[in-house]
């Protein structure tokens, strides 16, 4: 059974800082980590991997070269093979475009299972696995809490999706895309001592557009229907913060500011 | 009269209903005319507010299947030529919108909070990102403006005594459909934090003691809230996470306890009235946004100020 992962590389957005003497966000220095709902995904077809010994997993990536040593990490953790699509006309593709690159390596693939996180901490939008399974005909769920593992060896799985009010149960069809929520339950493998300085550069695969053969106008900025138009500091500071103590005269403070806005009654 | 497609999600109507408002706010009051699509049979709140509205699959798993709801919205836009769709961002709403989308070969806004009009087009606003930006997008593909809209930000509060015509609406087979629906099991009700008026909210640095806010927002008539460190650390659940992977909250009050306001946190209270941190850093992001920031260990607050809410005005 062979497993496709979708893996993202996002800035590590909690650890941005934010300027408020200049009012602008602190970009440099900020890391690239793995896509925690990705990684969670990731981690379930790992674990998959290690009790069954038939099961195939892949990484699949869209990104600049520099994702290389992250893809190499993977791989040293178990993955059996990555691929990186990248290529400098990919560079500003939005979502749409994304999907329709992602698809066409696709579609040229055989895999039972795409297991992919729902949202990423980055753009967040979650288009991408809904899009790809589009444009591949093959069914998608999102939020997915848990799966009944053995259901992947057959035709269909049962998956638990956390919605709205409920908590979902659904069947899913073979192939498909699942997309799971974040979970702290589930970790990647560690990296065995004997693997470390192990080359695995021959388990990496970066795919470009001399293989997919995207025209210059379908992908990119200029072939995508969205367009950033502005783009602004949302700032919402306060000028006129009171800073207490936590003293008798700093809890009366904060109770009047209640009282006064109807919070409490006297 | 521009024609405007909502996505009515049965499990949020009244979010649904809201994304009138969305349409006004891009065509002008009255400009427009709206379609409802729903899975299975529409709820009663939606009959007066709609001009028109689709019923589509009454036999199939009530809205779950997003490739069949693509197919109706693509099949629909086909038959009317929609200048706009529009879906809630809701869990469904956001797996519909995009295979939706890729259909009708037009270009996506995800999460949307804010409409603006520049230069004759229609700027969609959301946060990006790094959550703290907020990015304007347009679509510059074809038709139909195509939009997933945030919850909880949009309010509509026009004439529910429309006349609502049904549109019947019989197309032929879609594609087998991939997805079965088994069973649900529903979550507390009691506990949508977007409804509360006050929110005692715990970050990073209540996890340990995260109960001790029950107590405080139970004098204040409130609910609890949490970051999502809280959450991701297993010690509050997460539909009561705020932030920009949680829920969009406007409390009249929001207390912030020992949580330093990452951007992904802050995205997510920006329409709170009146905010009080409690945190030992005034550096922390949290404390600019505040009224009040009081510097302190938010274990040393909440007893104290519970004892001053009881003891009421007189002391």
């Amino acid at each position: 059974m062979k497993i496709i992962c979708f893996v993202k590389l996002v800035p590590d957005v909690e650890n941005f800082k934010y300027d408020y003497e200049r009012n602008v966000l602190v970009r440099e220095n900020v890391h690239q980590i793995l896509n925690p709902e990705d990684c969670s995904a990731l981690s379930v077809a790992l674990k998959l991997k290690q009790e069954n010994i038939d099961v195939q997993v892949e990484t699949l990536t869209m990104g600049p070269e520099g994702c290389r040593p992250h893809l190499e990490d993977l791989i040293k953790r178990g993955v059996d093979r990555s691929i990186l699509i990248s290529d400098k006309s990919y560079v500003g593709s939005d979502t749409y475009v994304t999907s329709r690159i992602i698809s066409r390596y696709l579609e040229r693939e055989a895999f039972d299972w795409i297991f992919s996180g729902t949202h990423s901490i980055d753009g967040g939008t979650a288009h991408v696995p809904s899009q790809v399974a589009e444009c591949l005909n093959i069914p998608q769920m999102g939020n997915i809490l848990r799966i009944n593992q053995a259901g992947l060896f057959s035709d269909r799985v049962r998956t638990e999706v956390d919605s709205e009010d409920a908590v979902l149960q659904f069947e899913i069809e073979r192939p498909a895309i699942l997309s799971f929520q974040y979970s702290t339950k589930i970790k990647l493998p560690y990296i065995k001592y004997e693997d470390l300085e192990r080359d695995v550069s021959g388990q990496l695969e970066i795919v470009s557009n001399s293989r997919l053969r995207f025209c210059d106008t379908e992908t990119g900025i200029a072939g995508s229907p969205t367009k950033v138009s502005q783009v602004e500091v949302d700032s919402f500071g306060r000028k006129d913060t009171r800073f207490l103590k936590c003293d008798d005269e700093g809890i009366e403070e904060v109770y009047q500011f209640l009282k006064q806005r109807g919070i409490v009654c006297s | 009269m521009k024609k405007v497609l909502i996505y009515i999600d049965p499990q949020a109507v009244k979010d649904s209903i809201d994304l009138l408002e969305a349409a006004e706010q891009i065509y002008g009051a009255g400009e427009s005319l709206s379609y409802g699509i729903v899975p299975g049979t529409p709820p009663a709140d939606v009959f007066g507010v709609f001009d028109k509205l689709i019923s589509v699959s009454p036999d199939r798993a009530e809205g779950f299947d997003a490739a069949y709801i693509a197919d109706s919205i693509e099949k629909l836009h086909r038959d009317f030529q929609f200048d706009a769709v529009l879906i809630p961002a809701t869990v469904f709403g956001r797996m519909i919108a995009p295979r939706a989308a890729m259909r009708l070969q037009t270009g996506l806004v995800a999460d949307v909070t804010e409409i603006r009009h520049h230069d004759e087009e229609i700027v969609m606003v959301r946060p990006a990102f790094s959550g703290r930006m907020l990015a304007g997008i347009v679509n510059r593909g074809g038709a139909p403006v195509m939009m997933s809209v945030r919850q909880n930000i949009f309010s509509y509060a026009g004439p529910r005594t429309k006349k609502t015509e049904e549109i019947n609406f019989n197309p032929e087979p879609f594609r087998k459909p991939g997805i079965r629906y088994i069973s649900s099991q529903p979550k507390p009700q009691d506990e949508d934090i977007r409804e509360s008026n006050v929110l005692v909210s715990g970050g990073d640095g209540v996890t340990r003691y995260f109960d001790q806010l029950n107590e405080l927002a139970e004098v204040l008539n409130g609910s609890v809230s949490a970051s999502r460190k809280v959450v991701d650390r297993g010690a509050a659940p997460r539909h009561i996470q705020v932030g920009q992977s949680g829920k969009i909250v406007n409390p009249s009050l929001y207390i912030a306890l020992g949580i330093s306001g990452s951007i992904q946190h802050v995205v997510g209270i920006k329409n709170a009235e009146n905010i009080i941190a409690v945190n030992p850093d005034r550096q922390a992001p949290i404390c600019s946004l505040s009224n009040i920031v009081v510097e302190a260990d938010a274990r040393e607050f909440i007893p104290r100020i519970i004892k001053r809410i009881r003891k009421g005005e007189y002391k």
